[in-house]
């Protein structure tokens, strides 16, 4: 492939990971290129993790599969840097773009490459894009990419979110524009030691008859975890609601009844604080 | 003629709506659903002026364009999947009540277990209800194929159904650029639906129902007779498309440098953009291998294949299904299509991107490798983590 430039993105429902990918071929489209962007696809729930690619290149690109070594690596949210392997396959000379508070010298990723920092919750936010707890963040993302890599020019892009993004045009347009100013960009400077490519496409070696002959307690819901419930126990009555109505069976008792979340198995969805009568369970949001 | 970046699922959308389809019926189901989606924007906007009829199901959504598509109108119906298998009864009905049908369907895996990937399964388990099934490469071809598809199902010689298939994600849900020819351009290569031999309403005339032996072999034989037309109709349909877009997807089979080639691939859909990558590079390195890609599934283009084997010694055929206790649905035609010609290359059957499973530049490299080292075993199923295992063709 040589020339193709190819861009990963990772997110999680919701956050509109699928969408940058799709705004980002319109841009380069729009700058001249030939694009392809495709998600990968899995759970369709908010929060669950996202994987979409974009590839950039002069000609019609020849290749129809996931991308497995990317030139750039962008996350949407910095808590799937600890549940996802989003690093893997990136290259030596490639850029890891991250939407964090924090800055990117303190970034604990596996891989010495360029690294850019943009805080897209804030800039979202600031637009009213999305709510506090789950801001639509890619338009800032994006403008943050293009201030770090230059993949597409800004009048590209925001001619892109202005063609394509279905609601608050002006809004998300401003947000690009300040995710472009606001990034900011440190140089790889330790050695490097080669990824990993990561395996194309899990194989496992199944047992004759049912799918799945684990128990799902080995399953771990938590990387769709985005808040957490909080329970005020000097005012739960032990009634056991939180309990019976959490889809995901992550709730045990103490020995003297009351309820304890397992953090392996809560998702976020927040069903318990809504169930609870006495309404003492408070969704906060994750470190 | 405009450049525009879409899905495939939006290709077939705009295909339909330049069709000027007059009624619609669809069930949703992922990944199809952004194709009706779309339909039904277009619908509600005014710029399509059909009707949307809204079902509880797939079996009454193709019920819904079969009964329209018998009193004259041109209908578009997408699915996938379960979806396609509940249709499965209707299928035989719109083929053998003659309604040019056109459906796009986005090729998915089948349950269980359930899996959402592009897979073959879908619509090789209709292969003999009478439809016409194109397998689409790009979100180009598929607008292409379905405008294509129109003419040829409403040609009163064949007047039979068409399904125009795309894999799924990798073109359902993937962005490309794709030239949308301008309305009018459209409306001289596909006039309005010719309304001869249908139902008019205040005329006594059945369709469809009660026939004795006497009749119903001859019914079977003329739905045999249309599909044996469609190959030189689809011919002329493509020249006719190629004189105003400059566009040709290459009849029944498009061959990729497969003229002097010693090994040759037979593939459909997407799998086929990465083995034209593969085949560069390893011409490159002095390989003679090349591709020949499967458009059209039903009618099997027989002669084709035969032609192919004059000129090579070697041909894998890649399936991205299996047929339990036989093998692969397109190795088993080509097979068939081989035993009757005079010439007998060495035949290879590949099993890969099952359920979604990547069809990588690596898997098409080792297929070619497999068919030039010489007879591997009849049918192998790529990319398990056993070496290939052998598995004897039924
Ligand atoms: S938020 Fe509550 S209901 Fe939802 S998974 Fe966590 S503990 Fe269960
Ligand atoms: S539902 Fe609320 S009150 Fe009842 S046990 Fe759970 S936390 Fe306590």
């Amino acid at each position: 492939m040589g020339a193709t430039l190819e861009i990963r993105f990772h997110g999680r429902g919701g956050q509109g990971a699928v969408v940058a990918s799709e705004l980002l071929a319109q841009a380069a489209f729009l700058d001249g290129k030939m694009p392809q962007s495709f998600p990968f696809f899995g759970v369709e729930r908010r929060g669950a993790p996202v994987t979409a690619y974009t590839r950039i290149d002069d000609h019609p690109i020849g290749i129809r599969t996931s991308i497995t070594t990317p030139d750039i690596v962008v996350v949407l949210e910095s808590s799937l840097l600890r549940t996802q392997p989003v690093t893997d396959g990136l290259r030596e000379d490639g850029l890891l773009l991250v939407n964090t508070r924090n800055p990117a010298e303190e970034l604990m990723i596996p891989v010495p490459v360029r690294r850019a920092v943009v805080d897209a919750n804030q800039i979202a936010v600031a637009h009213g894009l999305g709510s506090p707890t789950m801001p639509i963040v890619n338009t800032a993302v994006l403008g943050a990419l293009v201030g770090a890599s230059g993949v597409v020019s800004l009048k590209a892009l925001d001619q892109a979110i202005d063609e394509f993004v279905p609601a608050r045009r002006a809004e998300n347009r401003a947000a690009a524009e300040d995710g472009y100013h606001a990034v900011h960009v440190v140089e790889a400077n330790t050695p490097f030691t080669p990824p990993v490519p990561q395996a194309v496409g899990p194989t496992l070696s199944l047992p004759e008859g049912p799918v799945a002959t684990l128990s799902s307690e080995l399953i771990h819901t938590s990387a769709w975890r985005t808040l957490r419930p909080v329970i005020h126990l000097e005012k739960c009555t032990r009634c056991n609601f939180c309990w019976k109505f959490c889809p995901d069976d992550a709730f045990t008792f103490d020995e003297k009844g009351y309820p304890v979340v397992r953090a392996e198995y809560c998702k976020g969805c927040g069903i318990c604080a809504v169930e609870c009568p006495p309404r003492v369970i408070e969704m906060v949001e994750e470190a | 003629m405009t450049l525009k970046v879409m899905s495939g699922n939006y290709a077939q959308s705009y295909a339909a709506c330049l069709a000027r389809v007059q009624v619609i019926s669809a069930y949703p189901i992922t990944p199809q659903t952004s194709i009706v989606e779309k339909l039904a924007d277009l619908v509600a906007s005014g710029e399509l002026p059909a009707q949307f009829v809204k079902v509880e199901s797939e079996h009454s959504a193709m019920q819904v364009c079969v009964s329209a598509s018998a009193l004259g109108a041109r209908t578009y119906t997408a699915t996938s999947s379960q979806g396609l298998l509940l249709m499965h009864e209707l299928l035989h009905w719109a083929a053998g009540m003659r309604a040019p049908v056109v459906m796009g369907v986005v090729n998915r895996s089948v349950a269980p277990p359930w899996s959402l990937g592009a897979d073959h399964a879908d619509t090789m388990s209709q292969r003999d209800t009478g439809w016409i099934q194109f397998y689409a490469e790009s979100n180009q071809e598929v607008l292409d194929t379905v405008l294509q598809a129109y003419r040829l199902a409403e040609d009163p010689a064949i007047r039979l159904p068409a399904m125009v298939s795309e894999d799924a994600f990798y073109l359902s849900h993937t962005l490309e650029p794709v030239e949308v020819p301008d309305q009018s351009l459209v409306d001289s290569f596909l006039p309005a639906r010719d309304a001869r031999a249908v139902l008019v309403p205040g005329v006594a005339a059945r369709l469809g129902s009660f026939t004795g032996p006497q009749q119903y072999v001859e019914f079977r034989r003329e739905v045999a007779k249309a599909m044996e037309r469609v190959p030189e109709a689809l011919r002329q349909i493509e020249k006719d498309y190629q004189s105003l877009t400059g566009r040709f997807h290459g009849g029944p089979v498009e061959y990729y440098r497969a003229g002097d080639a010693e090994a040759v691939l037979v593939t459909m859909g997407t799998m086929t953009t990465t083995a034209r990558t593969v085949v560069d590079e390893m011409r490159a390195e002095g390989h003679r291998v090349g591709l020949a890609k499967l458009r059209l599934f039903r009618p099997f283009p027989a002669t084709e294949i035969r032609e192919l084997a004059r000129r090579t010694d070697r041909i894998g055929v890649v399936d991205r299904s299996f047929t339990f206790g036989a093998a692969g649905a397109a190795a088993t035609e080509v097979a068939a299509a081989l035993y009757s010609g005079p010439h007998h290359p060495v035949l290879s059957n590949f099993i890969v991107g099952i359920g979604g499973r990547e069809v990588t530049p690596n898997h098409i490299h080792a297929m070619f490798d497999r068919l030039l080292a010489g007879k591997g075993p009849e049918v192998q199923w790529m990319d398990l983590p056993l070496p290939p295992e052998e598995v004897a063709h039924g």
